[in-house]
């Protein structure tokens, strides 16, 4: 790529000269470092500079009143604190199932919707466009429609069930409502993804295996699938990624709670630096967070290289 | 898209079709049902919205939308959303598309670099450069105003802008702009006067999509505003933070404000949604 375009800009330096003054020509050649010059500043702003400001904050004891370096040296007495504290070590561990658990409903929610739409009927491009509406919704707005109908007294779900259930007041069935609003956003969001890849297959295996007599059920367990796989990895690493960061749903719906049911990572680290104002112990959670979800990244980049390359 | 030629009989057929189509009616039903029950309480009275058995057919009323267009703190909340989506917007688009630009036609050193500091960004998750962001912000006085959210969702709008328009860079012919420095335009001559105007469809694609993911924001502006700056989803989960209180009617139809305007602006960029939210691991 580079190589051709130093070619082409060598051929137009010798052939325009007239048209090319010294100045300009200097100036051409920056074009490429002017481009990208303002997205590295602000990159470095918003995202570079807070990140290691952030990484200083969690070695220091600070508190909103003092200077921005004025917060005394604990060492690593924040990330002692955490990792002995049996609210964040379970809050890890909850952030971890309730990923797992809303990932893998996603996904079979959304592999099962995915085959539906691909079967080739007339109008079911309508039922494509119904199903995604769900993931344009604001995510505040969604959580609260669902505690609405969650509502103990006068919600439609209780109507329905015909029981008197306080779905966000105890442990169990919060942490299924809040995973149930997830899964009812992301699903549609997953379905499209797996449904792009379904429409990219080639059909030369299926007809094969068709001639040769496989049942639908064996062609889609050792044809569809295995060809499938790396829609379905991107589908799974995108979501865990984003699942593990959740954190609007469960605040407007539990705030956290009760009794810490559904305190994901987010809701602790929000919780730790803007209720109760302890930004440092905030700061070492969030690097805490951060160096987790690297590990994800890491196998999310592997993967896509992975696919780059075939 | 094949599954229909494996069953065998004209019958088979039918009622396979049948089936499919009644799997997916149930689902989209049960999809859709959340939504359209918040919309039909937002056209109920008071008095229907607690009818007990809930009402089902009744004569819709628009009092709790005229309801809301007079409060004060929705009409605020809402310039609020505008102009710090639009800002996000427009300052990710002016910074991203050169740099989009040059990740699709040049060589440049510190690529990769850049191109790994933009994936983070998108991928880690946004408290852990929230919490730094607020004491930095706090102390150069930028905490509570727009500025500082408008500069907090570049950390999501700027990789994916320079994604999205990446793609489009990429598909366009270089033989264009090669033409055009043969003909003694500088680079930015041919960047503004060739490839921008070529690249519209994918400027508006990677606006829609941006001004969904600023619109639908609320952990940055939760953090970063106050009462006077708020965004919609920061003045909504005010709404319904504790109890959900008595005024379900005018919380819904708040609600439902909220978000035609994303439904309606996801439908215009449909075909480019799920491209742009996967950020480059999937080719549109």
């Amino acid at each position: 790529m580079g190589g051709a375009t130093t070619t082409v800009h060598a051929g137009l330096a010798t052939a325009t000269p007239a048209r090319m003054p010294m100045h300009g020509r200097w100036l051409d050649r920056q074009f490429v470092k002017l481009a990208v010059l303002p997205t590295t500043v602000l990159m470095l702003c918003v995202f570079g500079l807070p990140l290691l400001f952030s990484c200083f904050l969690s070695f220091r004891g600070w508190a909103p009143e003092l200077g921005l370096f004025d917060g005394k040296f604990v060492g690593t007495g924040n990330y002692e604190d955490l990792l002995t504290d049996p609210d964040f070590m379970g809050s890890i561990r909850l952030t971890l199932i309730y990923t797992a658990a809303t990932v893998s409903a996603e996904l079979i929610c959304g592999l099962g919707i995915a085959l539906l739409l691909n079967i080739d009927l007339p109008y079911i491009a309508i039922f494509r466009t119904l199903l995604i509406v769900p993931m344009m919704i604001t995510p505040v707005v969604a959580a609260f429609c669902w505690k609405l109908l969650l509502d103990p007294d006068h919600g439609v779900i209780n109507y329905w069930i015909g029981e008197h259930v306080v779905w966000l007041g105890r442990p169990e069935t919060a942490l299924f409502a809040v995973a149930l609003v997830a899964v009812w956003q992301s699903a549609p969001y997953v379905a499209i993804l797996l449904l792009a890849g379904l429409r990219s297959l080639p059909h030369e295996p299926m007809e094969a295996a068709r001639i040769d007599g496989a049942s639908v059920w064996q062609m889609f367990r050792h044809i569809t699938i295995p060809l499938l796989r790396p829609y379905i990895m991107v589908a799974v690493l995108l979501r865990t990624i984003f699942e593990f960061r959740a954190f609007d749903n469960i605040y407007v719906l539990t705030g956290g709670g009760p009794a810490n049911s559904t305190m994901t990572l987010s809701q602790f680290t929000y919780l730790a630096s803007f209720v109760r104002f302890d930004l440092s112990l905030g700061a070492a959670a969030s690097w805490l967070m951060l160096l987790m979800s690297m590990v994800l990244c890491v196998v999310f980049m592997s993967t896509v290289r992975r696919r780059d390359a075939n | 898209m094949a599954a229909l030629n494996y069953v065998g009989s004209r019958r088979g057929k039918l009622l396979f079709a049948a089936g499919v189509y009644l799997a997916l009616t149930a689902l989209t039903v049960a999809f859709l049902f959340p939504l359209v029950w918040i919309v039909g309480l937002s056209l109920k009275t008071r008095l229907q919205v607690f009818a007990n058995p809930p009402l089902f057919l009744w004569w819709p009323t628009l009092e709790n939308y005229v309801a809301v267009f007079g409060r004060a703190d929705f009409l605020q909340a809402f310039i609020n959303s505008l102009l710090v989506s639009s800002g996000a917007v427009t300052l990710s688009l002016c910074v991203g598309v050169p740099a989009a630009y040059a990740f699709a036609r040049f060589a440049f050193f510190g690529r990769s670099f850049l191109f790994f500091g933009l994936l983070a960004m998108r991928m880690l998750p946004p408290i852990a450069v929230l919490v730094p962001m607020y004491v930095l912000f706090s102390k150069i006085g930028l905490t509570t105003t727009r500025s500082s959210v408008i500069l907090a969702y570049t950390t999501f709008s700027l990789p994916l802008v320079v994604w999205i328009m990446r793609g489009f860079f990429e598909d366009l012919p270089r033989e264009l702009e090669e033409s055009a420095w043969v003909d003694g335009a500088s680079r930015y001559q041919a960047f503004v006067h060739v490839v921008l105007p070529l690249i519209r469809p994918g400027l508006v694609a990677a606006s829609i999509l941006c001004l969904q993911l600023a619109w639908n924001d609320f952990l940055f502006s939760a953090v970063l505003t106050n009462n006077a700056t708020r965004t919609l989803p920061v003045l909504m989960a005010a709404f319904s933070g504790g109890d959900t209180g008595v005024d379900w009617g005018g919380m819904t139809a708040s609600g439902v404000l909220v978000i035609l305007p994303v439904i309606v602006f996801s439908f215009l960029a449909q075909r480019h949604l799920v491209a742009g939210l996967s950020s480059g691991a999937v080719k549109g």
